[in-house]
């Protein structure tokens, strides 16, 4: 699995947005407080607009405090009644139809049907909820306006606080039901989808390979679900397939000949354990990678044939976690800046170095590999290794006595081949720990999918506080939108656009000027346009900057591929969503505070 | 709404003579409807200034669109103010607070379709916070009141109107308010209905809460109203007690029995003589109707004139 953002350290993180949050919350009053008065100062003056305000905060705060447990439940019940009255389980139908359906055509020669099955459950069900929040959430107060039901709850001692609240619970109330039976059912559908059986097709002989010279009993098994899986025997009784399609089967001989049991291993937590990144330049001193340039910044590259390496430090690493030795996992990028051989990888080397500066043995034998595009390569780092000592000659030594040092150990990664790059970021190389259990892993997918559906049905609630039915639905939308395409735009400002701004994209349109000449328009207004078109793009930035990053709360692709999602990564979703929550309840319960119903 | 509906049904509220008795206050009240880009569209209300004192039942007159609807949703915070302010227990009509102790009845029944009599009035309950055994006492003793028991279960969108409007009264009557603000009490309501809702105003009163009503059903208003305000296009026409309104002082009205015939020359001579006309000799009361009429046809031919509220 490609991640495309490093997962920051949690603590670090944490301790960031500690430190930010106050600045934040200062800035977000103090905007609050400015809109808020130009727009009362406009409608009543400067000395009565500031006393409206003041008495607009003043009241807010009487609100929040009096907010009621009681009244907050009995809009939200209200918000459920009317959800299943607006016929919602609809929704739930929809996706027991496209399940059915899918359960027909997925049946696919995927070499993986597991990631395939689980994309798909995660993908629709997570789509289907945020499609469901949408409408419940944006339609449900404007509807209250328009039937004027809206005068019978804000005449009694209700507080805007609790109107928003309570449909944020009640439609999240519902919207959770129904993803807790569409995570039951996937469940169910992932693993009957890949359950199939095999029976042992011929005889069990023994045969010699090159593996096992002295030969074992091998055989095969039936051909089912378009695979059949090879057969080992390591006694008389237990015997192992080989892994086909992403699983294996364990085989026992019993009474009545050789059984296959279910298949085993496709549905799959990986724990990983992530390392710390570090660049030595072309001539071995500490530095940065080489950017070369077509590609976003996240990946540095290291020249090959240099002394230029990447070095990850990885914590923990101990004997009793490995007893044999540990598997590394490289998903490096190739840049080539010559063809070379297309077919094969290009070559480099790990060498496993010991982060004691002073100690006897200091770096393992490099071990070669072929690093190629688009696919993770596996690396087994045996516990018995060759190492050069300082005086050139090689010696055995074990990995977790001689280089490690406190359980601290480096992972030097260098390219062989002249010319060409590889590209790195830090989550690209891990070591991976052993297996988590995938039924929590695969909650945990859905509490990603449930995180963005508060996000949404929080925004949409927000929006309904000022906007019609319709248009608050699409200014929702819109948030998912950008949400989902949040590194595209902020590419799109960051980067030097062809033609400017809009105004300036507008009057090159008009005069029908070419992009690659200068504005014709006289020097003074070329300034005042190209410093509102850039005033512009920072507005879209901050707007895209402060909406939620939905495709950073998808952890659809870590269960897929059946990775563990880390808990840190867990939590900083958990508090980045209750953040818009707290806040965006805030805006939407001042957007009411200060809206006539009855107008 | 029938025999139950009478003063031990609802527990009787201690009326603290002490606090203020000017319960509903408004200082050159007024509302301009504005579009959404801010042009005006209506001059609903122009200055009004009224008080409500407590224990009275205070009625809003005027033809429709006069801006009766406008003034109750003003004193109720569904709208602000263009200018002037509004007034509720002597706290800003935008105070969440005040809805402790008020009661409201809109124009229509603006309740949800989807809930049952009981789970709309348990509905409201919560509102006020009230505790699920409270509520449930309070639920049922307003249903009975209404009339509804025998339909408490059914849907409201299976209600009639006058069921719906009954039900909407319940609900303006579930936290006990001290002030109860009716929109056209009896729109909807059959003619028993009618009669049970004027009863159910006065019990209120004798309750000691006060009712501000509006309507256009001028024998209601004459039935119940302690005093009224009649509006016009947004303006205070007329201000005053009932009885002391329709009191025509122009006319003298007698009625008499056992006067002897000389008595009688006497008293003809005596109006004669000042050049009058004698009929009967009391003062008599026109109906309300008249007086609404005049007032609308006098404020046409002479618009701008007000009220001077003389109480
Ligand atoms: N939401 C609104 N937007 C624009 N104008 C409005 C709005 N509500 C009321 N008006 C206007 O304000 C004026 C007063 O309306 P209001 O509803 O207060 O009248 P009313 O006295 O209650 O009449 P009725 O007896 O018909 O109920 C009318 O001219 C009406 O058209
Ligand atoms: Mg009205």
């Amino acid at each position: 699995m490609t991640l495309e953002q490093a997962i920051p350290n949690f603590a670090d993180w944490v301790f960031e947005a500690i430190r930010f949050l106050p600045i934040f919350m200062i800035v977000f009053a103090a905007a609050g407080f400015m809109i808020g008065y130009l727009v009362s100062a406009v409608r009543r003056g400067p000395v009565e607009g500031f006393y409206a305000v003041a008495t607009v905060i003043g009241s807010a705060v009487v609100d929040i405090a009096n907010t009621s447990v009681r009244r907050t439940l009995a809009m939200a019940m209200l918000a459920v009644q009317e959800s299943i009255r607006r016929k919602v389980l609809v929704a739930f139908a929809v996706f027991i139809v496209v399940l059915l359906f899918a359960g027909w055509y997925l049946d696919v020669k995927s070499d993986n049907p597991g990631r395939l099955y689980l994309s798909f459950v995660l993908t629709s069900s997570n789509y289907l909820v945020l499609i469901l929040a949408l409408f419940l959430s944006t339609f449900s107060l404007p509807a209250d306006i328009k039937n004027r039901t809206i005068y019978t709850i804000v005449t009694k001692p209700v507080r805007g606080t609790e109107i928003v609240l309570g449909r944020i619970i009640g439609f999240m109330a519902v919207g959770t039901a129904i993803l807790v039976a569409m995570c039951l059912i996937s469940y169910l559908f992932v693993v009957r989808g890949l359950s199939h059986e095999h029976r042992v097709d011929g005889e069990i002989q023994v045969t010699s390979t090159e593996l096992s010279p002295d030969g074992s009993l091998q055989g095969s098994t039936t051909y089912d679900s378009h695979h059949r899986h090879t057969i080992t025997m390591f006694d008389d009784e237990t015997g192992e397939t080989d892994v086909v399609m992403g699983h294996h089967h364990a085989v026992e001989l019993a009474a009545d000949g050789y059984q296959i049991g279910p298949p085993e291993g496709a549905l799959a937590a990986r724990v990983v354990r992530r390392g710390s990144l570090r660049f030595k330049d072309r001539s071995g001193k500490p530095g940065t990678g080489v950017n070369v340039g077509h590609e976003w910044a996240y990946r540095s590259y290291i020249e090959g044939g240099t002394l230029a390496a990447a070095v990850w430090t990885f914590d923990g690493m101990t004997a009793d976690r490995y007893a044999d030795g540990f598997n590394l996992e490289l998903n490096l990028r190739v840049f080539r800046t010559h063809k070379g051989n297309i077919e094969k990888g290009i070559l480099g080397s790990i060498t496993i170095r010991n982060p004691d500066t002073g100690a006897r043995i200091r770096s393992s034998e490099p071990i070669s590999f072929a690093a190629t595009e688009f696919s993770i390569d596996r690396q087994f780092i045996p516990r018995q290794l060759k190492a050069i000592d300082s005086d050139g000659t090689v010696s055995d030594v074990d990995l977790f006595e001689d280089l490690t040092d406190d359980g601290k150990l480096e992972v030097w990664i260098q390219c062989s081949e002249r010319g060409q790059y590889y590209g790195m970021a830090e989550p690209d190389v891990y070591v991976l720990e052993n297996d988590g259990n995938f039924a929590i892993n695969f909650i945990k997918g859905f509490v990603g999918i449930w995180l963005q559906m508060l996000m949404v049905t929080t925004f949409g609630v927000g929006f309904s506080t000022f906007l019609s039915g319709p248009v608050g639905m699409l200014a929702t939308l819109s948030t998912i939108v950008v949400g989902l395409f949040r590194q595209f735009i902020v590419d799109l400002v960051s980067g030097s656009m062809e033609g400017g701004g809009p105004i300036e994209s507008l009057i090159r349109v008009l005069t029908q000027a070419n992009v690659s000449i200068d504005l014709d328009i006289g020097r003074f207004p070329t300034l005042v346009v190209k410093f509102l078109d850039a005033r512009f793009l920072d507005v879209l930035n901050v707007i895209t900057m402060s909406l939620p990053d939905y495709a950073g709360f998808s952890t659809t692709e870590f269960v897929a591929t059946g990775f563990n999602i880390e808990p840190s990564l867990l939590a900083m979703q958990v508090l980045r969503a209750l953040t818009y929550f707290v806040f965006v309840t805030l805006i939407g319960y001042f957007f009411l505070k200060t809206r006539e119903v009855a107008a | 709404m029938s025999e139950s509906m009478t003063a031990d049904a609802l527990p009787e509220e201690t009326t603290d003579a002490s606090a203020s008795d000017v319960v509903v206050e408004t200082r050159n009240l007024s509302k301009v409807y504005r579009d959404f880009w801010g042009r005006q569209k209506v001059n609903a209300l122009k200055a009004l200034d009224l008080e409500v004192k407590q224990g009275e039942i205070f009625g809003l007159l005027g033809p429709n669109g006069s801006g009766k609807s406008t003034t109750i949703k003003l004193l109720l915070g569904l709208l602000f103010p263009t200018s002037g302010q509004a007034l509720v227990f002597n706290k800003d009509a935008s105070d969440v607070s005040k809805n402790e102790r008020i009661g409201y009845l809109p124009e229509e029944s603006y309740l949800y379709k989807f809930l049952s009599a009981t789970e709309t009035l348990d509905f409201y309950g919560r509102l006020f916070d009230m505790p699920a055994d409270v509520r449930r006492d309070r639920v049922n003793e307003l249903i009975s009141m209404v009339g509804l028991d025998w339909a408490k279960r059914r849907q409201l969108k299976e209600y009639s109107k006058g069921m719906t409007r009954r039900i909407g009264l319940a609900q303006a009557l579930i936290n006990d308010p001290e002030l109860i603000l009716l929109d056209e009490p009896t729109t909807g309501l059959d003619p028993i209905g009618t009669r049970e809702m004027k009863d159910l105003i006065i019990t209120l009163r004798e309750q000691g809460k006060t009712v501000l009503m509006c309507s256009h059903l001028l024998a209601d208003v004459q039935d119940v109203c302690d005093r009224i305000a009649i509006l016009h296009q947004g303006e205070l026409k007329e201000l005053g007690r009932v009885d002391s309104l329709l009191k025509v002082q122009d006319v003298t009205q007698m009625q008499a029995q056992g006067l002897s015939k000389e008595a009688e020359e006497k008293i003809r001579a005596i109006v004669a003589e000042d050049g009058g006309e004698l009929l009967s000799l009391e003062n008599p009361t026109t109906t309300l109707e008249e007086l609404f009429l005049s007032i609308v046809t006098d404020s046409e031919a002479r618009p701008g004139r007000r009220a001077q509220g003389d109480n």
